[in-house]
């Protein structure tokens, strides 16, 4: 009965919240109205919109120093997350047999073992980092946490369901990625989409003032 | 009647008479090796003494049965787990015992609410993220240690299965993250709890915990020092014998592998029946102890009393700050340190 409904309705339910909401939420920030900006352009907009995207994967020189954690779990967090997620071999037979209809070599067992385990200690470091320093901590609100401990908790099953033995095991990651997929277009999950455009208008904004940051 | 009188007469028949002649001896009996017997003592290789011959290439592919193996079992399942689970409710019940009778030792003088620094944010995150990762690997090691007569009974196989597979699974993963945290933990705390003068008088006066006496201490006191050396070299052997563990196809033989198993459990059980007296002296147990790994900050008062040799270099540095600029320091609304330092001191 729960299998019937973890493994149909539900999934169906909660892949619609997140394609629904996650679109919303783009459209509602891209297509916002906003007044026209009238001042005399000193440099081009564009340009500085798209090297803004990637030039802040790099920190300042100035602040590097001081925020090593979480730069450097940052990223381990991230890059462990991404490839967990797109490269991982049950994920690529799940997309291609239940979504795209087409698939790619997965990664070997023994980078997914790596993968999982940076994207792990990432994830823990960044969690106690915003506990422990009293500005992240200031600036944290409770959706922060919930969307930290919610991303940890369908790792973890997902690595309890690691032998694909179990039918309970895989029943309890999937249901544990269905509520991270509903709760994920109204939580600070949203960055995973919104650190683009939000980069690109912040380059946008500071290019068209000939602002070189 | 006359068919059972003739049945009893046949079969009397059938009974040989030396049945009923007492005093003669038995014919000596002829000793024959049962082959049966002598086939199994050589397929276990009970005597340890040769290895067989296979095709297939690989570590103990030769030993058909591990006779070792049944010690090895039997200490698991009875000794091991055993004396594990009475370590770990013992060490709860002396600690619970400690709190009835010597209750949470108080600061001498009460919490000022001048505070100084002890501990960077970086310093707190190694601690509080080899902690997590120690209580995981705690939780789900006893899960697989004590699962089967604690945990079996209680939830039944179906969950109990689903619980030990998991564990099983969470723990293999996990483990290097503790030799990870480990190493990071050695290189920001080793140079400060390297053993020095002094450090012998204060386990000479029981940490201040035992009797009336002052007990002097630097910046980490040596009953720190001794659980920081604890966590790094046992956490070390648990590592290395967790990681022959988990990698079965290195070379290493069945012998290796169990006694890595036992090292590992025995270590571990170590560690985590001294961590619940660290838990409890770092929180409940002394006032003003948990402040450090939570803020960075701690109160002088706290300092002095614990760490006098160190508190008396924050004196003479000039190192104290104000409740006003620690309320600051931590975004606190202004008064907010006063009323907490009053609370905690109630």
């Amino acid at each position: 009965m729960i299998e019937n409904l973890i493994d149909g309705p539900l999934w169906y339910f909660s892949l619609a919240v997140f394609v629904i909401g996650v679109v919303w939420r783009l459209g509602s920030i891209i297509f916002a109205s906003r007044k026209q900006d009238l001042s005399v352009a000193r440099g081009a907009a564009g340009p500085a919109a798209v090297k803004t995207v990637f030039s802040r994967f790099v920190p300042h020189k100035e602040i590097a120093s001081q925020i090593t954690v979480p730069i450097v779990a940052g990223y381990m967090f991230h890059l462990g997350l991404f490839a967990l997620l797109f490269f991982a071999a049950p994920h690529v037979a799940f997309l291609e047999e239940n979504l795209l209809g087409f698939g790619w070599t997965p990664m070997p067992h023994w980078a997914f073992i790596i993968a999982s385990q940076l994207a792990f200690l990432g994830l823990i470091m960044l969690w106690v980092r915003r506990m422990v320093n009293p500005v992240s901590r200031l600036i944290s609100t409770w959706d922060d946490h919930v969307a930290a401990i919610l991303t940890f908790v369908v790792m973890l099953t997902g690595c309890f369901a690691l032998l694909e033995g179990s039918t309970g095991l895989r029943l309890l990651h999937r249901f544990s990625v269905e509520l991270w997929l509903i709760y994920f277009p109204f939580s600070a999950l949203m960055h995973t989409f919104t650190f683009i455009p939000s980069r690109a208008f912040t380059g946008a904004w500071f290019g068209r003032r000939g602002i070189d940051a | 009647m006359k068919f059972r009188t003739l049945l009893i007469v046949m079969c009397l028949a059938l009974v040989p008479f030396q049945a009923f002649s007492q005093d003669d001896k038995p014919e000596p009996g002829v000793f024959m090796k049962d082959p049966g017997a002598e086939l199994w003592r050589q397929v276990r290789q009970r005597d340890m003494e040769g290895v067989g011959i296979s095709q297939v290439r690989g570590v103990d592919s030769g030993v058909l049965i591990n006779a070792r193996g049944d010690q090895w079992a039997r200490f698991r399942m009875t000794q091991l787990s055993t004396y594990g689970g009475f370590a770990i409710a013992g060490i709860f019940a002396i600690v619970i015992l400690f709190y009835v009778v010597r209750g949470r030792v108080p600061i001498e003088g009460g919490l000022s609410g001048r505070m100084v620094k002890r501990f960077t944010d970086y310093e707190r995150v190694v601690h509080w993220t080899l902690a997590i990762v120690f209580l995981f690997l705690a939780l789900t090691g006893l899960i697989l240690l004590l699962g089967r007569p604690v945990l079996l009974p209680l939830f039944g196989k179906e969950v109990f299965s689903l619980m030990a597979s998991a564990s099983k699974e969470g723990h293999n993963l996990f483990g290097p993250l503790f030799l990870v945290s480990l190493i990071m933990m050695l290189i920001s705390f080793a140079r400060r709890n390297i053993y020095e003068k002094g450090d012998l008088t204060w386990l000479l006066r029981g940490g201040g915990l035992i009797g009336e006496g002052h007990a002097s201490g630097g910046f980490f006191n040596m009953g720190e020092k001794t659980w920081y050396w604890m966590v790094i070299l046992i956490g070390l052997v648990i590592s290395v014998s967790g990681l022959i563990l988990v990698s079965p196809s290195l070379g290493q033989g069945r012998v290796i592998m169990e006694l890595s198993h036992i090292v590992h459990t025995i270590g571990a059980l170590i560690l985590m029946t001294v961590s619940v007296g660290h838990m409890y002296l770092g929180s409940i147990g002394s006032e003003g102890s948990l402040e450090g790994m939570k803020t960075g900050y701690v109160d002088i008062n706290w300092a002095d009393a614990h760490h006098d040799r160190w508190g008396k270099v924050c004196h003479e540095q000039d190192l104290i700050i104000s409740a006003e600029e620690y309320a600051r320091l931590q975004g606190q609304k202004p008064g907010a340190g006063e009323m907490e330092t009053a609370e905690q001191s109630k």
